[in-house]
């Protein structure tokens, strides 16, 4: 499995072979503050590059997390129907969004230290 | 853009990790522990809020009448130690402000919104009312919740239900935000970290303004900016308690019109039946009546979205369909409180 990367969008994907799992960051979901409800895709679904693929209400703001790259849906995390608060507490582990076949590879995402400085 | 202006606990909120947000030309803390969380505090043990960035502003007992006058409410014939929530009215009837006075036998003190303190001052000024102004000299602190009472009863004399004391530094009211009991504390700036310092030894906990937001909701009350504005009067907000002014004030031949004809705008309290949220400006219709959400978030307690929507004219229909980002999302109207 390679590195966890980042998006100016920040997002986290990491990929594995021909799929990838996509979340959103540390810094977003503190900047976002208690999550309250996630509405994720559908399996199948096609999304490119960019496109919003979750969106994310919080008590402060609602946000959107885009497809890093082309790709299909292949899992949800379901369990963010019933605790979106794992997203809070685990956001690049148990807070993971989606996973997804690659349609198109693009693995052009920031490494942590770019991010990091990116964000600071 | 200008410089932030500060309260004196800016140092202790960034001591303590606060997130802090600009808000009405102040840096404020937003939230400690989490919104959701500090909510929860209030609700069930006690939270305290640094709101110094609330004006406050020193009246003379002498000019009672001329302040009446302003008011939508009865001022003039109130005990000496109560306080009274009430709306600074325009000419047209519609809100200058939603404020707060305390009302002591020698003097007054008028709370109002941050974003509307120069507004406030200007009126005042205009009809000739002369104040102190005391926001940057002292602190104004809401301690609140369940268990906020008998806490600040180890501190100080605790007064009836909106009713005013002065002790020692302190200058309070038995008032608040939140929906819960408490008081809110008028402090010199000198004193207010001895306090809160005070208030953490027991227990009670830090709270931003993300909590005071979703607690105000929660507690079906309004927030100038949004239920209240410019352009919507006391009678459009669903605050025609309010209005028990026995004499003549600004704005009250368009107010007593509203009352008669119902021919007005109309905010009213929905909830959601999905999870989304319907937040500020998203646009819905019942019964053919558009109207347009004012504030809308997560209600902690009943774990579903509430808000307030304004209508253009009173929709006889309870069903609202709001779109959200395009989605259509059913809700209803509610004729109770959010809260029992």
């Amino acid at each position: 499995m390679s590195e966890t990367k980042y998006l100016e969008t920040h997002e986290w994907y990491k990929v594995d072979s021909d799929s990838f799992t996509v979340g959103i960051s540390d810094f977003a979901q503190g900047e976002l503050g208690d999550i309250v409800f996630v509405t994720l895709p559908e399996v199948g679904q096609e999304f490119s590059k960019g496109d919003p693929i979750v969106e994310v209400e919080a008590t402060k703001t609602v946000a959107e997390a885009y497809a890093p790259m082309d790709c299909v849906i292949t899992e949800v995390n379901s369990n963010l129907e019933t605790e979106p608060e794992l997203i809070n507490n685990d956001p690049v582990g148990d807070g993971w969004m989606v996973k997804a076949e690659i349609k198109e590879m693009d693995d052009s995402g920031m490494s942590y230290q770019q991010y990091e400085s990116f964000i600071s | 853009m200008s410089e932030l202006k500060t309260t004196s606990l800016y140092d202790f909120h960034l001591s303590k990790n606060a997130k802090m947000i600009d808000f009405a030309g102040w840096s404020m803390p937003f939230s400690y522990d989490g919104t959701l969380k500090e909510h929860h505090y209030v609700r069930n043990s006690a939270g305290y809020f640094d709101v110094s960035h609330m004006g406050r502003l020193r009246l003379s007992y002498s000019q009672i009448e001329e302040i009446n006058y302003l008011i939508c409410s009865e001022l003039k014939n109130l005990e000496n130690t109560k306080a009274l929530y009430s709306i600074f009215t325009s000419e047209q009837g519609t809100a200058i402000d939603d404020v707060l006075f305390w009302k002591f036998e020698d003097d007054l003190i008028l709370i109002c919104n941050a974003s509307n303190t120069n507004k406030i001052k200007s009126h005042l000024e205009i009809n000739s009312i002369t104040y102190e102004d005391l926001t940057l000299t002292t602190d104004l602190i809401a301690i609140q919740g369940k268990n906020a009472i008998n806490i600040i009863d180890q501190i100080m004399t605790i007064p009836d239900k909106f009713s005013t004391y002065k002790e020692n530094n302190y200058i309070y009211a038995r008032t608040g935000y939140t929906g819960e009991d408490g008081v809110e504390v008028m402090i010199d700036t000198k004193d207010t970290v001895d306090f809160i310092n005070m208030l953490e030894t027991k227990g009670v906990k830090p709270c931003g303004l993300g909590s005071r937001d979703t607690l105000r909701l929660e507690a079906s009350l309004p927030l100038y900016g949004f239920e209240l504005t410019d352009d919507i009067s006391p009678v459009e907000a669903g605050l025609k308690w309010t209005i028990t002014n026995e004499n003549d004030y600004l704005g009250k031949q368009i107010i007593d019109e509203q009352i008669t004809s119902r021919n007005h705008k109309h905010l009213k309290r929905f909830k959601l039946n999905a999870k989304q949220i319907a937040r500020t400006g998203t646009i819905c219709r019942s019964d053919g009546v558009e109207g347009i959400v004012t504030s809308g978030n997560i209600s902690p307690i009943l774990g579903y979205p509430i808000g307030y929507v304004l209508f253009k004219s009173n929709p006889s229909d309870d069903l609202v369909e709001f779109d959200i980002r395009g989605n259509l999302v059913e809700g209803n109207l509610l004729y109770k409180r959010f809260l029992s």
